[in-house]
């Protein structure tokens, strides 16, 4: 698998692109505004913060499943014209890969800066996406849908439910997931369940929602807008802020990929993740031992395990036991999630782990790991999927 | 045959040019995979049947047996579909033959559900084109 990656051809990448900019709105149950606004806005915000003008931009990434366009976002901001944009698909796997092809585009000259963004409003239970699956179900859907296996917490569910069975991952495992993302966000004003504790009892007491998992176990749906700011080292130091810079960035599917669902991967239901941390770390002089905190992809404590696996911090089957004593919480030996993640600050595909990777490396996080110099950032496992290695120069 | 079902049940496109045997296969209350002539392997999902220049690939009937590899299962908030259903015993079946292939239970409880539990497939007429191939203990 992926024996041709050429070290060299990364090296083009490697530590020359930095996020510069970040920036986005408070996150909401509803944000009261439609995303062509919000974005806008957020992407403003990270403009702001990089001390860039809109003007500078010539580049657009953004997740296929908006329903804007950059055209009329770029107008709407000011940007006097764009020569690169690309969309990433599959929403829980995108998040990195927006920083990947900004990255691809700036080292090969395609655009010089570019802003990566997410905007969603998807607080509202009506707006859920399986909540409206009425039509013929068609191509891959049909895998699966017919079934009733289509809410995201049942299929991955059912990986979570064959970990518990062949590795002896037990719930309290989950729970030690929540707790620390719930405990790390009561340091962050802007998450969404700041102030309201989560210990054991109450996470084990919450109601079932798709067996083995419970209300605990599920991210929030939020309204919000997130963006950053993506452009060369070179622009990067006459600007203001300390850069994240890209060390590895990576985009997997995998073997025969159905969308979640893809348990015929391989015999042991390896996830897309594995195939995704594989590049990674083979395009990365820095490995999984060097990074001060793990910002991991979120929609369910379960991907927390299998991700921390995945991404080689422990062996397939020690996810659940690498969860015990605090290692994961700040203090411990890999911090996860110290913004709150998508289970405590907002589900919003996992960009806001983009973003709290950038704040770790700048030193300015609400949870800040003491010289964070490195750390990782991921997507969903399950989905076609990427992850980002950042670190501080 | 066919029962009531509800108005949004997520029928699916039975007309795949890629799954239409798989789904023809169901109405006659047959279970079918796809195998590769050269190999003898089984595909799951199926390929399309032009993949390596056609005429590779065959749809086989096979034993409708299994053990549960995994399972879920469902309760409120579900599909409007599933309503009377709850709670929706969700499985991936591990074929005899190799594949996991995803259905749901029938004539069973939550209580009874148990990993490598053997299985047996059952067929549900939903409409007059559409029949699932669903899963039942094999006692």
């Amino acid at each position: 698998m992926s024996a041709t990656i050429d070290a060299d051809l990364f090296r083009r990448i490697q530590d020359r692109v930095a996020i510069v900019g970040i920036g986005h709105l408070p996150f909401a149950k509803d944000i009261g505004r439609p995303i062509s606004d919000t974005a806008v806005e957020a992407i403003q915000l990270a403009l702001d913060d990089a001390g860039l003008e809109a003007e500078d931009v010539d580049g657009m990434c953004m997740f296929e499943m908006e329903s804007t366009h950059e055209v009329s976002i770029a107008r709407r901001l000011g940007v006097d014209g764009l020569r690169w944009w690309s969309k990433i698909s599959y929403g829980g796997g995108a998040a990195a890969a927006t920083i990947m092809q900004a990255a691809a585009a700036i080292a090969t000259g395609l655009a010089s800066t570019v802003v990566c963004h997410r905007a969603r409003n998807r607080g509202s239970a009506a707006s859920r996406p399986w909540a409206k699956e009425k039509e013929i179900v068609r191509d891959d859907k049909a895998l699966h849908t017919p079934w009733g296996l289509i809410r995201p917490v049942d299929v991955i569910g059912m990986w979570a439910h064959r970990h518990m069975h062949e590795y002896g991952t037990t719930r309290e495992h989950f729970g030690n997931v929540a707790i620390a993302a719930r405990k790390h966000a009561h340091a962050n004003p802007y998450a969404m369940m700041r102030g309201r504790p989560l210990d054991m009892e109450t996470y084990l007491a919450g109601r079932v929602i798709g067996y083995p998992l419970h209300l605990y176990d599920c991210c929030l749906e939020t309204d919000g807008a997130l963006a950053c700011v993506v452009t060369s080292v070179e622009r990067a130091r006459d600007l203001r802020q300390k850069m994240a810079l890209v060390h590895s960035v990576a985009q997997a599917s995998g073997p025969n990929p159905v969308h979640l669902a893809n348990y015929n991967n391989t015999p042991d239901m390896v996830t897309t993740s594995v195939f995704c941390a594989d590049l990674l770390w083979r395009r990365s002089q820095l490995q999984p031992k060097d990074m001060k905190c793990a910002q991991i992809y979120d929609a369910f404590t379960p991907l927390v395990i299998t991700g921390l696996e995945d991404y080689g911090f422990c062996k397939r089957g020690e996810g659940g036991p690498f969860t015990e004593g605090g290692r994961i919480e700040l203090g411990g030996e890999l911090p996860v999630l110290t913004s709150g993640g998508g289970l405590s600050e907002a589900y919003v595909h996992g960009f806001n782990l983009i973003l709290e990777g950038v704040r770790q490396i700048r030193g300015t996080s609400y949870n800040q790991v003491p010289e964070c110099d490195a750390t990782l950032v991921t997507g969903a496992s399950g989905v076609a999927t990427s992850a980002v290695v950042l670190r501080g120069e | 045959m066919s029962m009531a079902i509800h108005p949004e049940f997520p029928l699916p496109d039975v007309d795949d040019p890629v799954m239409r045997p798989f789904w023809e296969g169901a109405r006659r209350h047959q279970l079918l995979q796809q195998r590769d002539r050269l190999t003898g392997a089984l595909h799951w999902p199926p390929k399309p049947l032009y993949w390596k220049g056609g005429e590779r690939l065959e749809w086989i009937e096979v034993a409708g047996r299994g053990e549960v590899y995994t399972y879920v299962v469902g309760h409120e908030p579900f599909l409007p579909a599933f309503q009377d259903r709850l709670p929706h015993i969700m499985v991936v079946i591990q074929l005899d033959e190799g594949a996991r292939i995803v259905g749901y239970m029938q004539n069973c409880t939550p209580e009874q559900m148990a990993f490598g539990m053997r299985v047996r497939v059952a067929f549900e007429d939903l409409t007059e084109r559409v029949t699932l191939p669903i899963w039942e203990p094999d006692a």
